[in-house]
């Protein structure tokens, strides 16, 4: 039957060429380059990676692929960059379409949790299911990471299919140490510090806060640490929502509701919805502003933009007990992943095996900024140093455990960007309300 | 031509100053936005972050060198202008043979193929299933799938059968006599009548493909293959907190596309303009 | 109706001929519709080797009835009927409004300004859509200094829903007013000087030739022009994806497709690919479009037959 379709078709085709063709002499060339990507003589292979946009690392790739090449000649790379957002787009077509070797996929998070009820699975969940990414558990390189990261981040149903290649800390704000020195300004480890330090700020004529609000979640990604201040056991957060024990707008969570408004209203700079997420670093670096609430991964692109400037890095105070602000909340980001079905199997093994050497990956955590998930690795870089007194306090964030139910409204989440001047809201309980309500929605809906 | 404003004194010149107000608060709208792309091209980054509105003082020119440099642009354009070209030809050419024989009911079903053109006009996108025909075909990623995609436009078929109608019978009948043949009568004397129909079809259909965002990021991974709109948008990705450097590709796309429309146009109206005659 | 150019085998002409546009029409077009709304009926991911499981209405269900998720998705699809009401009628009448203006010999300068207008649809959403992020730049661009000139301040884009679709609306104006424009610039060239001519004798002013002669003569480029914009702004997101991304309170249904489809609804990078749901929700609109779009056509057929005849 599909035979037949695909013979009409092809019969169709050639005649709609053969039509163009006799057609005045200005048929385009282009039916020639169709087959030009294919690899010409056996041996020869063309190795195709896909990664997301992060500059620093990207250009760490762009020299790692020129030594991989260097060292197998009859190896090429054909490296393909996408933003972010449209990584996981890209990687379902790519992946369907087996036109891919290896792919960069971020920490296995957002599985389903024997509460959850009706949920869907996550995409990498489903990818396994489909068949669709490679079984490495056996690989000796696997070995070289640590075997918390390989158990959360990489493996389902007692499979190993993606290594992980650092963990990042979004709960953290970059300061200004000149601009802290000069106002007089101590680090703040408390919520009220913090409040008096930007009020100091803004009085001498310095918007306190900047972040890269065109992308949206940079806006909210720094108030993590307001969540994360008074729910520290984020798992335990994600099951109180699901279960009815904790609610967006109890008591507790108006607190912190309370807080995001400072924050969205009187902290962030007006007009950081206009700075691009990769622009913010550079804005921070440029004195502008007085601190910068941000992920571990921005460090590098700071130094770049103004290498003599002196920063600092701190967990975001949301609580007034400072003892409650010494943790980092943070998730898994890229690693690595094979198709099931590459043409180039050996290869792309190969490959990962050569990019996880230790030295290989050292020069990769130097370069990114992640901290580090093979044991042997230090992270010897300035962000390094400033996050290792919190690293005993790291914890993975609400949003990688959190799956909202079916049927909840879209302002399901403790996102401070709801506020104006980013969003609609200017109450904060009208918004917790709100946000409540959008959620029990969904947990009546999948009773 | 003579036209109706040349009427009495008082109220052409009122007239006219209307227009030219109206006229010039719309070119304020469509320059200003233009203006501060070229001037944003000619800063460095700390002059515009520090003062984005303020007139270029370095006329920073290495941000076209910057641009020109990081991608592949004229690549993209020409990519772009083969997909254009090609899908729009082989559209307009079948389209013309599809919708002479409904109008004029030449072949059995015409009613109900036109009806089914008329739904086709309101069935939105199905990206999903076409996305596994191309890929059943094995198509994907390969520029003659990515035009095929687009030879396919109901709007195009239904302004050509109406503008169809408006042809006297007779003239078929005229020259069936002459012994014309029915290949001939259509590519020969109907094509040439229909013109400024298929002026119409050919710009709204070469825009559609020229403007598409969402085909090329699903069915092209090639940078090779991509097309102008994908190429800025992987730009815009890897280079977007740099506005100077974009702007100055922005810049140095629209010189071309410009150049390109100006040489077109002369084409385009004069096309519509033919179809004065008809009336 | 007779057909004129031979019998027996040359009677099949017609039919080769118009063969290969229908089976583009059919492959392309009309097949993979009539998968969408199979695939509505379905969980699947759009992956290859994943399973499919049959779920009759259940995408439908949870679409249209589901929680305040479903509400949403009635926003999501209210907005889509303002932002077409909107886009047609203002860059309808823009369009009228400046061919007119530029039909008039005595205006000068009347290339510069029509390749003007009609630049922003040369140079694509992408282009349009960096374009006016710089001109909205809130961090001081030009029109943030307008706005502060009047006292105000506004993050544009990034503000506000309300404000962000706004401005989305006046930019989808801005980029295809041109086309309007042209459409109806050749439909004015199409109107014989002498029933201007035949105007002014009869001592009519502007408003009455426009009336009586411009207007009903026009008659066919306004069909084209308003079922082109209806169906282009309740089908168009592109613009929505270029300035402001997948945003609580600016979705509009074709945005919401596509996100759904292929996974990127919350910005987080592990939202499931659901497309089974969303082929759900392109027949929606769909259904949407179609009552639309037929009732407006019918509605312009009977005036058009009115009017000329």
């Amino acid at each position: 039957m599909f035979k037949k379709i695909y013979k009409v078709i092809t019969i169709l085709m050639v005649f709609a060429i053969f039509l163009a063709a006799c057609a005045p002499k200005e048929t385009a060339p282009s039916t020639s380059d169709g087959s030009s990507s294919e690899p010409v003589a056996a041996e020869k292979v063309t190795l195709r990676v896909l990664v997301h946009q992060n500059p620093p690392m990207v250009e760490f790739m762009e020299a790692f692929n020129k030594s991989f090449s260097d060292k197998y000649p009859n190896v090429t790379i054909d490296m393909s960059v996408v933003n972010a957002n449209d990584l996981s787009t890209v990687t379902q077509t790519r992946l369907t379409a087996n036109d891919i070797d290896v792919i960069d996929i971020f920490g296995f998070a957002n599985g389903a949790q024997p509460y959850m009820k009706l949920v869907d699975k996550p995409n990498w969940q489903q990818l396994i299911e489909a068949g669709l990414l490679m079984d490495i558990s056996d690989q000796a390189f696997v070995k070289n990471y640590d075997q918390p990261t390989i158990d959360d981040a990489g493996s389902f149903n007692g499979k190993v299919y993606a290594v992980n290649l650092g963990r990042v800390s979004y709960s953290g704000i970059y300061y200004n140490k000149d601009l802290f020195a000069a106002n007089n300004v101590t680090v703040p480890t408390t919520w009220d510090e913090l409040v008096t330090a930007c009020e100091t700020f803004t009085a001498a004529g310095t918007p306190c806060m900047t972040a890269g609000g065109k992308d949206g979640w940079p806006i909210f990604v720094g108030a993590y640490g307001l969540t994360g201040a008074i729910y520290p056991d984020q798992a335990a957060l994600v099951e109180g929502l699901w279960t009815g024990t904790i609610k967006w707008n109890d008591a507790k969570a108006l607190d912190m509701w309370e807080k995001m408004k400072v924050y969205a209203q009187n902290m962030m700079e007006p007009g950081a919805s206009g700075v691009a997420g990769d622009a913010a670093p550079g804005r921070f670096a440029s004195g502008a502003v007085a601190m910068f609430p941000g992920g571990t991964w921005y460090a590098s692109a700071i130094e770049a933009a103004e290498p003599a400037f002196d920063w600092g890095y701190i967990p975001f105070p949301g609580s007034d007990n400072a003892d409650d602000n010494k943790y980092l909340f943070g998730k898994y980001d890229q690693g690595w992943a094979i198709a099931a079905n590459t043409p180039n199997k050996e290869v792309a093994l190969n490959y990962l095996a050569e990019f996880s050497t230790p030295e290989n990956y050292q020069a990769f955590a130097n370069a990114v900024g992640f901290i580090p998930t093979q044991p042997s690795a230090t992270l010897d870089t300035k962000i390094g140093a400033e996050v290792a007194p919190y690293l005993e306090n790291f914890r993975v964030g609400y949003e990688q455990y959190w799956i909202a139910p079916k049927g909840s409204g879209q302002f399901a989440n403790p996102w401070a960007s709801y506020f104006k001047p980013f969003g609609t809201y200017d109450d904060a309980k009208e918004l917790a309300d709100k946000v409540q309500a959008d959620l029990q929605s969904g947990l009546d809906a999948v009773k | 031509m003579k036209n109706a404003k040349e009427s009495n004194g008082k109220s052409i010149k009122w007239g006219l100053v209307a227009s030219y107000i109206f006229l010039f608060l719309l070119v304020l709208a469509y320059l200003g936005p233009l203006l501060m792309l070229v001037n944003t091209a000619l800063k460095t980054m700390p002059e515009f972050m520090k003062n984005a509105t303020g007139i270029t003082t370095s006329f920073n020119f290495s941000n076209f060198a910057d641009a020109w440099e990081k991608a592949n642009f004229p690549q993209y354009i020409w990519n772009s202008i083969i997909y254009t070209f090609t899908a729009t030809f082989i559209y307009v050419i079948t389209a013309v043979f599809v919708a002479f024989p409904i109008s004029r009911k030449y072949v059995k079903f015409s009613t109900p193929l036109l009806t089914l053109f008329v739904i086709a006009l309101f069935l939105p996108p199905a990206l999903i299933p076409q996305f596994r025909l191309i890929l059943g075909l094995g198509l994907y990623n390969n520029p003659i799938g990515y035009i095929m995609l687009f030879l396919v436009n109901p709007i195009g078929i239904i302004i050509l059968v109406n503008y169809i109608k408006t042809l006297p019978l007779e003239l078929d009948e005229a020259a069936a006599l002459e012994g014309c043949g029915y290949l001939r009568f259509v590519w020969s004397i109907v094509l040439p009548l229909i013109r400024p129909a298929v002026a119409t079809v050919v710009v709204l259909h070469a825009i559609g493909i020229w403007n598409e965002i969402i085909a090329p990021t699903i069915y092209l991974t090639n940078k090779d293959y991509y097309p102008i709109t994908r190429g800025l948008i992987v730009f815009q990705g890897v280079y977007g907190s740099n506005w100077p450097t974009l702007a100055a590709a922005v810049l140095m796309l629209t010189f071309p596309m410009l150049v390109l429309f100006l040489v077109l146009q002369r084409q385009i109206v004069s096309g519509l303009t033919a179809g004065a005659v008809k009336g | 109706m007779n057909y004129h150019f031979g019998r027996g085998k040359s009677r099949l002409t017609p039919y080769l001929l118009l063969l290969p546009g229908i089976a583009f029409y059919f492959i392309i077009s009309l097949g993979p519709s009539l998968a969408t709304s199979i695939f509505s009926l379905t969980d699947t991911t759009g992956l290859k080797g994943a399973t499919i499981n049959w779920i009759g209405l259940d995408n439908y269900k949870e679409f249209l009835f589901m929680g305040q998720a479903s509400k949403d998705n009635f926003d999501a699809l209210g907005r889509t009927l303002i932002f077409s009401v909107f886009v047609t009628t203002i860059q309808f009448l823009f369009g009228l409004v400046t061919a007119v203006i530029l039909n008039n010999p005595k205006i000068r300068a009347r290339n510069f300004f029509r390749t003007l207008f009609f630049m922003p649809v040369i140079l694509g959403a992408v282009i349009q859509g960096l374009i006016w992020s710089l001109f909205l730049f809130p961090l001081g661009g030009p029109m943030a200094k307008l706005f502060e000139f009047f006292g105000l301040r506004s993050e544009f884009l990034g503000g506000s829903p309300t404000e962000a679709f706004i401005w989305v609306i006046i930019i989808q104006i801005w980029a295809n007013m041109g086309i309007t424009m042209m459409i109806f610039l050749s439909g004015l060239q199409t109107i014989p000087s002498e029933m201007y001519e035949a105007a002014e004798m009869d001592g009519a002013n502007n408003w009455q030739v426009f009336k009586n002669v411009t207007w009903p003569l026009l008659t066919p480029s306004v069909n084209t022009n308003l079922l082109l914009n209806i169906i282009g702004s309740l089908q168009a997101w592109q613009l929505f994806l270029v300035l402001i991304g997948y945003r609580n309170g600016t979705q509009v249904l074709g945005y919401l497709i596509y996100a759904v489809g292929f996974g990127q609804t919350s910005g987080s990078v592990t939202s499931s690919f659901r497309q089974g749901y969303a082929a759900a929700a392109s027949m929606v609109l769909f259904v949407l479009v179609l009552v639309i779009g037929l009732s407006v056509q019918t509605f312009l057929r009977r005036r058009e037959e009115r009017i000329m005849g």
